[in-house]
């Protein structure tokens, strides 16, 4: 534990905060997709277009801290945050936490933490979704949908992982690394930023 | 119900949501679900309140209540005796995933309605030994929340008044927020080690979270309803 700084940990558990706002606001989005697609009996699929969503604070946040165990610890506290705001999904939102950010810190892991690009983070995204799935087969009784339905929805999943986890994270974490405020993580390391402006300045 | 050990309450409710994921049973789901609205209820949540907060958990109710329906496993699916006689019936199907959506929520809502957030961080490092820099970090990002939504309110403000409207989780909005998020962090780590919070050094509590023997009560209530849940049906 003496590896991790209180810095990292806030920066984690802020970037949780961040995302379990965005979470909630993309849950009421994901309810009208779901409510349109309702009478179809494709509700289901109003949440897996958006599923990725879920995979980001892990992903982000191992891109910019780039130490083992990064992603795995943010999903987890970014799902406690989520219980504390009001998560909808009950509690097992924090096993749901750690089960998604296993599958990204198996990916990371899998690159001996050295890989960070694209390929790296949508792959995390993947393996994310995965995990979760098969959780969800049990837990959502899922097993008990047709087959073709389940391989839809996996699919509809991994596309949604690759979009918001593997190319906006990218996307985000490069602009962040731009802005110069990143610059005392490894991320920054990597990047020529210019000057950082205090709200002073 | 606010009165019993946040860390207690996580772990009985916890156990209670896998036996009602263990089960097949629509009844046991609602029952569930009624138990949860009567206990947010009793502990002071107004109606209007819950109702506002449950709405789109009916809606999602309703959803994969049809999704259930339309699209059930065919026989040969890995189930036991008694659940493939459940899965004979569309509707029973719909009505298991319904519940479901129901009974997981309902307990959630349970939980977080009852339950002091900074209390509940207080007892996961007390009772479940989560690590203080962890506790530290929670604490922190809690306490941070307001002044992310305030920021956010701020930006979308700024873009109103130059006559521009984007999407509410547009980058426009998330791009600043994620900026400022990132320095309050290392603006807070500063202030927090300088003040002997680097979450590494050892710290008394003034006031530790304890268990209570009302919390042994409500953990032998849970056992109960356990019981009830396996062998009803």
């Amino acid at each position: 534990m003496n590896k991790w700084k209180l810095k990292d940990v806030i920066l984690m558990a802020i970037l949780g905060v961040a995302f379990a706002a965005i979470y909630l606001a993309v849950f009421y989005g994901g309810m009208a997709i779901s409510t349109a697609l309702t009478p179809l009996g494709l509700s289901a699929f109003g949440f897996e277009l958006i599923y990725g969503v879920w995979f980001m604070a892990a992903t982000l946040a191992a891109y910019i801290i780039r130490k083992p165990g990064v992603a795995l610890v943010t999903e987890i506290l970014a799902s406690v945050i989520e219980l504390l705001m009001g998560n909808s999904g009950g509690l097992t939102v924090v096993l749901t936490g750690f089960i998604q950010g296993l599958g990204a810190e198996v990916v990371f892991a899998c690159f001996r933490y050295k890989k960070w690009n694209l390929l790296s983070m949508s792959l995390a995204g993947m393996l994310s979704a995965v995990f979760i799935f098969c959780y969800e087969l049990y837990y959502l009784s899922y097993y008990l949908l047709a087959p073709s339905m389940l391989a839809a929805q996996l699919a509809v999943r991994f596309v949604s992982a690759i979009v918001f986890s593997g190319i906006i994270c990218k996307l985000a974490g490069d602009a962040l690394a731009k802005t110069g405020v990143v610059k005392s993580y490894a991320i920054g390391s990597a990047v020529k930023a210019g000057k950082v402006y205090d709200d002073e300045d | 119900m606010k009165r019993i050990n946040p860390a207690v309450k996580f772990v009985c409710l916890l156990v209670l949501t896998f036996v009602l994921a263990f089960r097949h049973q629509p009844i046991i789901n609602f029952a569930f679900f009624a138990l949860c609205v009567v206990g947010i209820l009793s502990s002071g949540t107004g109606v209007k309140k819950l109702l506002i907060l449950l709405s789109p958990i009916l809606l999602a109710a309703v959803g994969m209540f049809f999704t259930g329906y339309r699209f059930s496993a065919g026989g040969g699916m890995p189930v036991n005796t008694g659940t493939m006689i459940l899965t004979s019936s569309h509707v029973w199907n719909g009505l298991i995933h319904a519940s479901r959506v129901l009974a997981f929520a309902g307990g959630g809502y349970l939980y977080c309605l009852t339950t002091d957030r900074v209390l509940m961080i207080r007892s996961f490092q007390r009772q479940f030994h989560l690590p203080q820099i962890f506790a530290y970090g929670l604490l922190a990002a809690w306490g941070v929340f307001p002044h992310m939504m305030q920021e956010y309110r701020r930006t979308r403000a700024a873009f109103r008044a130059r006559g521009k409207n984007p999407f509410p989780v547009s980058p426009a909005f998330l791009k600043p927020l994620l900026v400022k998020s990132v320095r309050w962090s290392e603006a807070l780590a500063v202030a927090m080690e300088s003040k002997g919070f680097d979450g590494h050094e050892k710290r008394s509590e003034f006031e530790p979270v304890r268990v209570h023997w009302f919390d042994w009560l409500f953990c032998a209530v849970c056992a109960a309803l356990c019981v009830v849940m396996l062998i009803a049906f």
